[in-house]
C-alpha cells in the first residue's frame, strides 16, 4: 500500500474512536443549551438553544461553593502528598534509606481498594475533630496519594544524572540542600506532572467526600453533583451545566499541562 | 530497633557516649527522610487494617464502635448472606471483563496511534480528557445518553425504527451493568492507550527493520516481535487495571444505585451502603476484609504472570 493510502485508511479507522471519546463530553455541551421540553424529544443538538439553564443550575445549587471547595481542597492535598513523597522517594533511590521493602509496601498499599479505608478514616477523623472540615479531606488526600506520586516521581529521580548530585555533595551540600536546590529545579517537570495528576484524583474523589462531608460549607464538587440529581428538580439541562461547570477547571489544567501529564503518565505507568 | 537497643545499652566511656549520641543522631536524620511515607502508610493503611480487624469482631455502630466482643459472628452472617456473595462474584467478574476488554481495545488503538506518528500523539492528549473527567460527571453524562425519555441513544434507536418504544436501560439488569462497563470503558480505556503507547515506543525501530529485510510481513512482525517485547508491561497495565476496576463505586452510585433490585450491586457499593446507611460498622468491617481477601486471591495469578513476563525479559 501507498503511504498516503495508508494514512487515509488509519485516519478512517481513528475517526470513530476519536468520536466515541468525544460523544458524552458533546452531548453534555448540547443538552445544557436545552430546553424541557427539547430535552425529551431525542435528538442530540437542541432545536431552539438556550443558556438559561447555565444561571438556573448555579442559583439551583451552591455549584460555585462546591467548586471552590473542591479547588482548595485538590490544591493543598496536592502539596501535602509532594511535600511527603518527594524526600522518601529520593531517599529510597538514592541515599538507601528504606530499601526495597519500602517501595514494596507503599506501591502494594495502594492495591487495596480506599472502601477498607473508608470506616477507620470515618473513626479517625471523628475523634481528631475534622469530620466536615475541608482540612480533614486535605490530610486524608494528601496521605492516600503518597503511593501515587512515589510511583509517578521515582522514574524522573531515576534517569538524573548522578554525577550532578556527587557534584554538589564534593562542595559541601548535604543531602537536603542538594535535593531542594540542585534536584528539584532538574526533575521540575516531572514533579509538576505529578502533582497535576494527584490533584486531579483528590479533585475528582467521591466516595471519602461522600462520606466525611456533610454541609454546603465542606462539600466539593463531585458530592454536590451527586446530590444534585438526587433532587426532586431532575433538570436534565441544569445536570448537563452543572457538570460541564466542574469539569471545565480539569479540562483547562489538561488543556495546559497535557505534555507534562502525558509523559508523566507514561513514565510511571510503565515497567 | 535491636541495633538501637544495643548501642544504647553497651557500656561505653565519654568519649564512646559522643560517638553513640553522633550516631544516634544520624540514625534519627536517616529516619526523617522517610518518616513522612511512613505516617501516611501508618494512616492510610497500618491503622485501618488494624482498626478494621478489631471492628470486624466487635458488635460496632456508626455511633457507638466496640460495644463488646462477638467472635466470627459478622464473618459467618456475611459469608451466609447470598446478596453479599452475589455482590463479590459480581464485582470479581467485572473487573475481570472490563479489564481485559479495555487492555485489547487500548492495545489497538496505541497500535493505531503509533501508526499515525505526529496525528496519533495529538489524538493522543485529546483521548486523555475521559481520564482527567470526574467519574460523577462521567456518570451524569452516561446516565443522559441512556436515559429512557430524551435519553441519546433511546432517541436515535427509535428515529432508525430499531425499537418503537423507549427502553429502560438502566432499569434492565443486565442492560445496567453494559451501561456501567460502557462508561468504565469510556474513561479509563485512554489510559491504557497511553501506557500501550508508551510501552510501544519502546520497542526499537532497528528491530523491525532487520525483520523486515529478513522478509517477516506486518502480521509476523507483530506477532513474533512486538507482542512478545511488550508482554510485561501489558501484564502489569492488566494488573493496574485489574486494581482499578475493584474500586468500583462512583459510576454505580451515579447510574443505578446498585439497582435495579441489588442487579448493580458492586462489592464496594454494598459495604458502602452497609456501613453509611445502615449503620451497621461491624458487619461492613467484616464483608470488607472478606473483599480483600478475594481481591488478593485473584490477583495472585496476574501478578504471577507479570512476573514470568519479567524474567524472561531478562
Amino acid at each position: 500500500m501507498k503511504p498516503a493510502a495508508r494514512h487515509l485508511w488509519l485516519g478512517l479507522a481513528a475517526a470513530p474512536v476519536v468520536s466515541f471519546f468525544a460523544l458524552p463530553f458533546l452531548y453534555l455541551i448540547a443538552v445544557s443549551l436545552k430546553t424541557k421540553d427539547d430535552v425529551l424529544n431525542g435528538r442530540f443538538w437542541p432545536t431552539a438553544p438556550t443558556l438559561a439553564n447555565w444561571p438556573a443550575a448555579f442559583e439551583a445549587a451552591n455549584i460555585l461553593g462546591f467548586i471552590l471547595n473542591s479547588v482548595v481542597v485538590s490544591l493543598a492535598s496536592g502539596l501535602v502528598t509532594i511535600a511527603l513523597a518527594l524526600p522518601s522517594a529520593y531517599a529510597v533511590l538514592r541515599l538507601k534509606i528504606g530499601g526495597k521493602w519500602l517501595s514494596d509496601v507503599t506501591l502494594s498499599s495502594y492495591m487495596a481498594p480506599p472502601i477498607v479505608a473508608l470506616i477507620p478514616l470515618f473513626f479517625l477523623l471523628k475523634t481528631t475533630g475534622l469530620l466536615d472540615t475541608r482540612a480533614g479531606l486535605v490530610l486524608i488526600y494528601g496521605f492516600a496519594n503518597v503511593p501515587v506520586a512515589f510511583w509517578l516521581l521515582m522514574p524522573f529521580l531515576r534517569r538524573m544524572p548522578i554525577e550532578i548530585e556527587q557534584a554538589a555533595a564534593m562542595d559541601g551540600a548535604g543531602p537536603f540542600r542538594t535535593l531542594l536546590q540542585i534536584v528539584v529545579p532538574i526533575i521540575a517537570p516531572g514533579i509538576v506532572a505529578t502533582f497535576i495528576i494527584v490533584t486531579v484524583l483528590s479533585y475528582n474523589e467521591f466516595l471519602f467526600a461522600s462520606a466525611f462531608t456533610f454541609s454546603d460549607a465542606t462539600r466539593t464538587l463531585p458530592v454536590g453533583i451527586s446530590l444534585f440529581q438526587g433532587d426532586r428538580l431532575v433538570n436534565f439541562g441544569q445536570m448537563a451545566a452543572a457538570s460541564l461547570a466542574g469539569i471545565a477547571p480539569v479540562y483547562l489544567v489538561a488543556l495546559f499541562m497535557q505534555r507534562y501529564l502525558v509523559s508523566g503518565l507514561a513514565h510511571g505507568g510503565v515497567k | 530497633m535491636t541495633a538501637f537497643a544495643v548501642e544504647v545499652l553497651e557500656p561505653a566511656g565519654a568519649a564512646g557516649a559522643a560517638a553513640r549520641s553522633h550516631a544516634l543522631r544520624a540514625r534519627l536524620g536517616r529516619l526523617a527522610w522517610i518518616a513522612p511515607v511512613l505516617v501516611a502508610l501508618v494512616v492510610t493503611t497500618l491503622y485501618p487494617t488494624v482498626f478494621l480487624l478489631a471492628l470486624a469482631f466487635s458488635k460496632s455502630t456508626l455511633g457507638k464502635p466496640f460495644r463488646g466482643f462477638v467472635g466470627i459472628k459478622h464473618f459467618a452472617t456475611a459469608l451466609q448472606d447470598p446478596i453479599f456473595l452475589a455482590a463479590i462474584g459480581r464485582s470479581v467478574a467485572y473487573a475481570l471483563a472490563t479489564s481485559l476488554v479495555q487492555l485489547a481495545l487500548g492495545f489497538l488503538i496505541a497500535l493505531l496511534f503509533t501508526s499515525l506518528l505526529k496525528a496519533g500523539r495529538f489524538l493522543m492528549s485529546l483521548v486523555l480528557l475521559p481520564l482527567m473527567t470526574p467519574p460523577v460527571m462521567v456518570g451524569i453524562a452516561w446516565k443522559l445518553i441512556f436515559a429512557p425519555a430524551g435519553g441519546l441513544l433511546n432517541g436515535t434507536l427509535i428515529t432508525y425504527g430499531v425499537i418503537s418504544e423507549p427502553i429502560s436501560i438502566l432499569g434492565h439488569p443486565t442492560l445496567a451493568w453494559l451501561a456501567i462497563g460502557v462508561a468504565d470503558l469510556w474513561q479509563w480505556t485512554p489510559f491504557i492507550v497511553i501506557l500501550c503507547f508508551a510501552a510501544l515506543s519502546t520497542v526499537p525501530e532497528s528491530v523491525h527493520e532487520a525483520a523486515m529485510v529478513d522478509g517477516a510481513n506486518g502480521w509476523q512482525r507483530f506477532w513474533h516481535i512486538t507482542l512478545p517485547l511488550v508482554a510485561a508491561p501489558l501484564s502489569s497495565i492488566y494488573l493496574l487495571k485489574l486494581i482499578l476496576s475493584f474500586k468500583l463505586f462512583d459510576l454505580v452510585y451515579i447510574l443505578t444505585f446498585g439497582g435495579p433490585g441489588f442487579a448493580t450491586t458492586s462489592a464496594g457499593f454494598a459495604i458502602y451502603r452497609r456501613a453509611i446507611e445502615q449503620f451497621d460498622v461491624g458487619r461492613a468491617a467484616a464483608e470488607t476484609m472478606i473483599y480483600a481477601l478475594v481481591i488478593g486471591l485473584v490477583t495472585l495469578p496476574v501478578v504471577r504472570l507479570h512476573q514470568h513476563f519479567e524474567r524472561r525479559e531478562l
